[in-house]
């Protein structure tokens, strides 16, 4: 110990603040490089739990038996290469007698003395503080790693200032490298232009009227990446009610988000397909219904008939209902075969291709409307897709131009391909005689709908078409004149 | 038949051709009615009964079927309604369809205009009911 001439202590007070050390267990010790001599106060014994003299008091022992083996580098390195401008500072670990490993704080100091140069040092126990300095050190860890993990960072506005605080998770967010200073407006930029209403309101609701708030946006990162987040926040109030801070977390949920998205469009076509289904078993029904009554009443009626003329007529009604009882069992088998060919294979057709094959089944009728069919596939040539399928929706769209044609003029029928980005659509445009789309658009692809009293109206073509189109995700939709002609749009894919 | 009774005639508006024949004879065979009529949609019918011509051989009864090209039950009832008060006659009219939705039936049924809704097939016992009411119209009141 060196003081200055000014501020000696007397013998008497140097023994004072010995004792005093001493009891505030803060342990000194002193060694002396050339003689290997150590030397330890009785604080240095106490802070270890131990009585003085009741362990050995010697470099080795101290290196050997009290030192954690790990910390034997910090220690040597602070003993003998001090920093300079102050004493050396290393935390090191302590075998105690009671406590096991505790950490110390050691300081020390060189000094040439008459016999040589003698190290001195001072023992402090900083366990508790080290101890709690590493909770909080894993806590920050834990809670960064938590955010991290959950990608939920945290801010601040201030109410007075409106100053904005991020915790770093927030950067990582928003995609940007260095934690730049921001604005609440600029923060606000971020998020899509149709959210950023929503977030002002939020805001200020939250600062002037103590709302809380708690929403699902699209937010734009500074890497151009469009996310859905959800951002929370809350107020804090001072003793008189007003809101001092407003603090929220900031969460990107966008893969929980998009699931959502998933499943609900998901909902959405089991759905359409319920209602499909079920409105197919009321048309089933209420076909056969029909042609059961019709059976009873004809056979009650030839029971009821005595005239063998009579009954040649009725039986051959007999033999029609059984007909239409074998087609419309042709038309279940059809409707249920769209559903088990959904899981065959798709490939890649050619429209053109498959147009051809059609056009080339229905010569015949396209020959006795003298029909004039214009294709064009050249903006979409391809497409992947159930083959069956696409021969099916060419052959009921082609059947329909030509069917109901105006009886006026010349059938003029015009089909092409169209690219909307990833969408396909095939079009199907006719000059015939329309349909009253106000009257019957709800009914168009319904089973068994006819509009027109043409003998060979079955509907059914229409409603297998829809549901092969929806089958595969498609949609399909109809603008129509009546008396200027008809135009389906499909969209494939 | 009682040759007392008045003559009646009755209409059959429907596209489904077996019903329709069935319905025809299945009259002649059981003496119902003295005239059928024959419609194959709503709109056929409204032509008919809005015919000038047609002014003295309007039916007693029309029997109009729900599910039929062109014009179908709804429509022709809807039409029915606005020149009810033009007609020469007081023509009961009876929905048959062979839908048992109870939307439909309640649809008939809630109609003022419409006198009833008939199943299909046609239950024979009711429809000779219908047809002594027409027959005989003191009867029908005496029932009523």
């Amino acid at each position: 110990m060196s003081f200055s001439d000014g501020h000696k202590f007397s013998g008497e007070s140097i023994a004072h603040i010995a004792r005093i050390i001493d009891h505030i267990h803060l342990g000194i010790w002193e060694y002396n490089t050339d003689t290997k001599q150590v030397k330890w106060s009785p604080g240095f014994y106490t802070a270890l739990g131990y009585a003085p003299g009741e362990i050995e008091c010697s470099y080795n022992y101290f290196f050997e038996h009290l030192l954690y083996y790990h910390d034997k580098d910090a220690f040597l390195k602070a003993t003998y290469h001090p920093r300079q401008g102050g004493s050396p500072v290393a935390h090191i670990r302590l075998l105690t007698k009671q406590n096991g490993y505790q950490w110390f704080e050691s300081t020390t100091q060189k000094h040439d003395a008459a016999d040589g140069p003698v190290i001195y040092g001072v023992l402090t126990n900083i366990n508790a503080l080290k101890v709690s300095e590493i909770k909080i050190a894993e806590n920050e860890f834990k809670s960064a790693e938590i955010g991290r993990i959950a990608k939920i960072g945290s801010w601040e506005i201030d109410a007075a200032t409106m100053s904005l605080k991020f915790s770093k998770e927030m950067f990582d967010i928003f995609e940007l490298d260095a934690q730049v200073k921001m604005s609440v407006e600029e923060a606000i930029s971020f998020f899509e232009p149709q959210y950023r209403q929503v977030l002002t309101n939020a805001i200020e609701n939250g600062i002037k009227y103590c709302k809380p708030y708690d929403v699902e946006v699209l937010f734009k990162t500074a890497k151009n990446n469009v996310i859905w987040v959800r951002s929370k926040g809350v107020p804090v109030l001072d003793n008189y009610g007003r809101c001092i801070t407003l603090r929220g977390i900031f969460q990107d949920i966008d893969s929980i988000k998009k699931k959502g998205i998933t499943l609900q469009s998901s909902i959405n076509l089991l759905d359409d397909q319920n209602k499909r289904l079920q409105n197919f078993a009321y048309i089933v029904s209420h076909n056969l219904r029909s042609h059961a009554g019709n059976l009873k009443f004809m056979v009650n009626l030839f029971e009821e008939s005595p005239l063998k003329d009579d009954r040649t007529e009725i039986f051959s009604h007999i033999k029609t209902i059984s007909e239409s009882l074998s087609a419309t069992m042709g038309h279940l088998d059809e409707i249920v075969k769209i559903q088990s060919e959904i899981s065959k294979e798709r490939k890649v057709v050619d429209f053109e291709t498959i147009f051809e094959n059609v056009a080339s089944a229905l010569r015949t009728n396209i020959v006795a409307a003298d029909a004039k069919i214009t294709t064009d596939f050249t903006d979409c040539p391809q497409i992947d897709y159930i083959p069956a399928y696409l021969d099916s929706i060419f052959q009921n769209l082609l059947t329909n131009a030509l069917k109901y044609k105006h009886p006026n003029r010349q059938p003029v029928i015009n089909c092409f391909t169209q690219k909307v980005g990833n969408e396909i659509y095939l079009v199907f445009e006719d000059n015939g005689i329309g349909i009253d789309l106000k009257r019957h658009g709800e009914d168009l692809f319904g089973m068994y709908k006819t509009f027109h009293q043409n003998s060979d109206s079955k509907g059914i073509g229409l409603f297998i078409t829809r549901n092969q189109v929806e089958a595969l995700g498609g949609s399909i939709q109809v603008d129509s004149t009546v008396n200027v002609g008809t135009k389906f749009t499909v969209k494939l894919v | 038949m009682n040759t007392e009774n008045k003559i009646v005639t009755a209409g059959i508006v429907d596209d489904d051709e077996i019903f329709t024949y069935g319905f025809k004879k299945l009259t002649v065979i059981k003496g119902l009615f003295d005239q059928i009529l024959h419609f194959s949609n709503g709109k056929e019918a409204m032509d008919y009964l809005t015919d000038p011509q047609n002014s003295n051989h309007l039916p007693d009864v029309l029997f109009v079927d729900i599910n039929m090209p062109v014009m179908n039950g709804w429509e022709f009832n809807a039409a029915f309604e606005e020149i009810k008060s033009q007609l020469g006659k007081n023509i009961a009219i009876y929905n048959i369809s062979s839908s048992v939705d109870l939307n439909d039936i309640k649809r008939a049924k809630s109609n003022p205009l419409i006198a009833d809704y008939l199943l299909k097939p046609i239950d024979e016992v009711y429809l000779a009911e219908i047809a002594r009411g027409l027959q005989n119209p003191t009867d029908k009141r005496r029932y009523n």
